[in-house]
């Protein structure tokens, strides 16, 4: 039998389980697919098998010794036991040794509840120490970056060492001293303020590496996730967003092997400040002051009778949205267009086709496949008969002659307007922590984000007001949902024929026009 | 239409209540001289409450007076009622303590599973039953209020019984 990529299948049983997998995968990862976990520290799918922390040994029959699953291939006709009195013995050996120099100092970790070492000692760990000397202790130090290594807590099986050396390919850490002195230090000179650093944090299986930015602000258990997508570039990482009391305290990677691997770049981790800001838009309003939301509708459909929609968008708005703003423009003969702000390119040489990409953006591919044109001075041009519409700017970044050329402004934001020179209608928007939505990548792979913490105030997704634009001006756009929505738009634009939320799912898929893997 | 009611005829000696009269007082004058009391004169005399008394809660300090509680979290996680708000956050040591940390006495159901819970004993559900306030607000304690506090705290379980933890 051969699986689909042309390996031979292997049939061995698990616990029990009869599983088949392609020769030459670990009994861990095979153990996985039979949904048994086998214990592991130093084990993690995207770095080299290191072998050293001897958590994941296991019972395979007829083999005279207790085999590490990680570094053990699966073979034909193989028994494994997980839960035998040999290899539970030895793995609670191993507990019992990692706990000696560990603080267990839980209450004030921000590890605790996410932690590989509470997990398995809770499991099946040792309930007592038999220890009566002092604990080993050494300061916590700042490794540069956003990390903060404690050493205490360190049980040295070296993800963080094996992080950087392969997969950043900067060898940065190194396990220093020896014996029960070792600890991980940093080379001569050199820190974690690297463009990918922050990774060595989420590879980290207990709280010796923790991230400065989160130190102390919650604990894991409080936080509500959402599976979403980075919009700090256009490589569109996967991401967890996670709130506490609807305010969004960290991004997390999630691990899609066709993105981001295991990783996100530091840049998007810590940019997520911006999704709490509190002087967002939050009423509709017309050009005579805060309203609701049918006379606000009704104000920027008036703006734009009559007149051509010089439409500038921000980059990072969903597909859905982009289609919509589409179809304002050429309803009214008008144009969409979109600036892009770019930034150095940072690549991870250890993961494939993965970077900090230079455009600093989330879909300007998916706006391109649109119809939406990307200008470097998108208000180039606004004339008398033009209604401008500004969809998710900083007002800030408006020219005020473009304001004083256009016809009629209609603000479509999340930021609140301000004080604006010229106003017709502002409609307030979620962001794209507070809507569901989807997003194209460099690569042409549409994926879905969604929704994390609730939209202030009356704002709505943009979707939704445009589609009520769109309505007030005699189109057909009665969408109930954004999933609507994109069906809708799926069943309107080639590249996305045959798309459907329930397709795209949480790993993405690609426009039918571009290859993945192409440039 | 008249209602005919049919009258009991009864002997003097039942429907007489001068022997319950007598009867009711003559328990009267009993106590009055039985030395056997009941009553507690309070607030001069107070009983003795249970060493296992859960009342409203009292923060415990260490010696230079700072808050024992290092915010971990988990007493607003076990909390039945969901009475207990906690913020963390980090002193000018680097060490973590509650910045904000509001126990809400009105919604609180005295369980105790907070004092069990605590890893650092900071939290404890105090012997003590004398709450009345002026006003509602009065009744979400924050943390200065919780260290102020200076009755006697909880006993988990009785400690003549070993058994009983």
């Amino acid at each position: 039998m051969t699986a689909p990529g042309g390996h031979q299948l292997v049939n061995l049983t698990i616990e029990g389980r009869p599983v088949s997998v392609p020769a030459g995968t670990s009994i861990l990862e095979a153990a996985k697919t039979a949904g048994v976990l086998i214990p592991h520290y130093c084990y993690h799918p995207g770095l080299p098998v290191a072998g050293s922390c001897r958590m994941c040994l296991v019972h395979v029959e007829k083999s005279p010794k207790l085999m590490p699953s990680c570094a053990t291939a699966v073979a034909e006709g193989q028994v494994v036991q997980v839960h035998e009195p040999r290899a539970d013995e030895a793995r609670k050996g191993v507990l019992e040794m990692l706990l000696i120099n560990h603080p267990l100092d839980c209450p004030i970790c921000d590890k605790s509840g996410e932690c590989e070492l509470q997990d398995f000692t809770y499991q099946e760990g040792p309930a007592h120490s038999r220890l009566r000397d002092p604990k080993r202790f050494n300061a916590a130090e700042d490794f540069g970056g956003d990390v903060l290594y404690v050493a205490n807590r360190c049980i040295l099986c070296t993800r963080c060492v094996r992080f950087m050396e392969s997969v950043h390919q900067d060898a940065v850490l190194n396990v220093s001293e020896r014996g029960d002195r070792a600890v991980i230090g940093r080379t001569e000179g050199g820190d974690l303020a690297r463009p990918w650093a922050g990774n060595v944090v989420d590879v980290c299986p207990v709280g010796a590496l923790l991230s400065k930015d989160f130190l102390n602000k919650a604990r894991v258990w409080e936080l509500d996730r959402a599976a979403s997508i980075c919009t700090g570039c256009s490589q569109g990482c996967n991401i967890m967003i996670e709130t506490r009391d609807t305010s969004v305290v960290r991004l997390k990677p999630r691990p899609n092997p066709d993105v981001n691997a295991f990783f996100m770049c530091d840049h998007g981790r810590l940019d997520y400040r911006w999704m709490n800001r509190q002087d967002r838009c939050a009423a509709p309003a017309t050009g005579a002051g805060e309203s609701d939301w049918d006379s606000a509708v009704t104000a920027a459909a008036d703006a734009l009778e009559g007149r051509r929609a010089h439409i500038v968008a921000s980059a990072s708005l969903d597909n859905e949205v982009f289609w919509l703003l589409g179809r304002v423009a050429k309803k009214t003969g008008g144009t969409v267009a979109f600036a892009v702000p770019t930034g150095p390119e940072a690549p991870l040489p250890g993961a494939r086709d993965l970077a900090l990409r230079a455009d600093r953006v989330a879909n300007a591919t998916g706006a391109g496949l649109l119809g939406a044109a990307r200008k470097d001075d998108p208000f180039a041009g606004v004339g008398p008969g033009d209604a401008l519409v500004i969809a998710d700017l900083d007002p800030a970044g408006v020219p005020v002659s473009a304001l004083e050329a256009a016809g009629a402004v209609v603000w479509l934001g999340t930021v609140h307007p301000g004080s604006l020179s010229k106003l017709n209608a502002a409609l307030p928007v979620a962001n794209v922590a507070e809507c569901e939505g989807t997003l194209t990548n460099l690569r042409g792979r549409v994926q879905r984000h969604l929704q994390a913490r609730p939209a202030p105030g009356m704002a709505r997704p943009a979707w939704s007001a445009l589609a009520d634009i769109l309505m007030a001006l005699g189109e057909e756009a009665g969408y109930q949902t954004a999933e609507e929505a994109f069906a809708a738009m799926a069943a309107a634009v080639p590249a996305f024929t045959g798309m459907t939320y329930a397709t795209i799912g949480l790993r993405g898929a690609v426009v039918a026009s571009s290859a993945e893997g192409a440039p | 239409m008249t209602i005919k009611v049919k009258v009991v005829e009864r002997p003097m000696e039942e429907v007489s209540y001068l022997r319950a009269t007598a009867k009711g007082l003559a328990l009267t004058f009993k106590h009055l001289v039985d030395p056997h009391k009941v009553t507690v004169q309070y607030p001069d005399e107070r009983w003795d409450i249970s060493p296992r008394w859960r009342g409203t809660h009292r923060m415990l300090t260490t010696e230079d007076g700072k808050a024992k509680c290092v915010a971990c979290g988990l007493c607003p996680t076990v909390c039945p009622a969901n009475c207990i708000k906690l913020v963390p956050g980090e002193d000018e040591d680097g060490n973590r303590y509650p910045l904000v940390f509001e126990i809400d006495e009105f919604r609180c159901i005295f369980c105790g599973y907070c004092q069990e819970v605590c890893p650092e004993e900071a939290i404890h559900v105090g012997r003590h039953y004398e709450n009345a306030e002026y006003s509602r607000d009065r009744f979400v304690y924050d943390l200065q209020r919780l260290m102020e506090q200076q009755h006697g705290v909880c006993e988990m379980w009785d400690p003549s019984d070993p058994k009983g933890e």
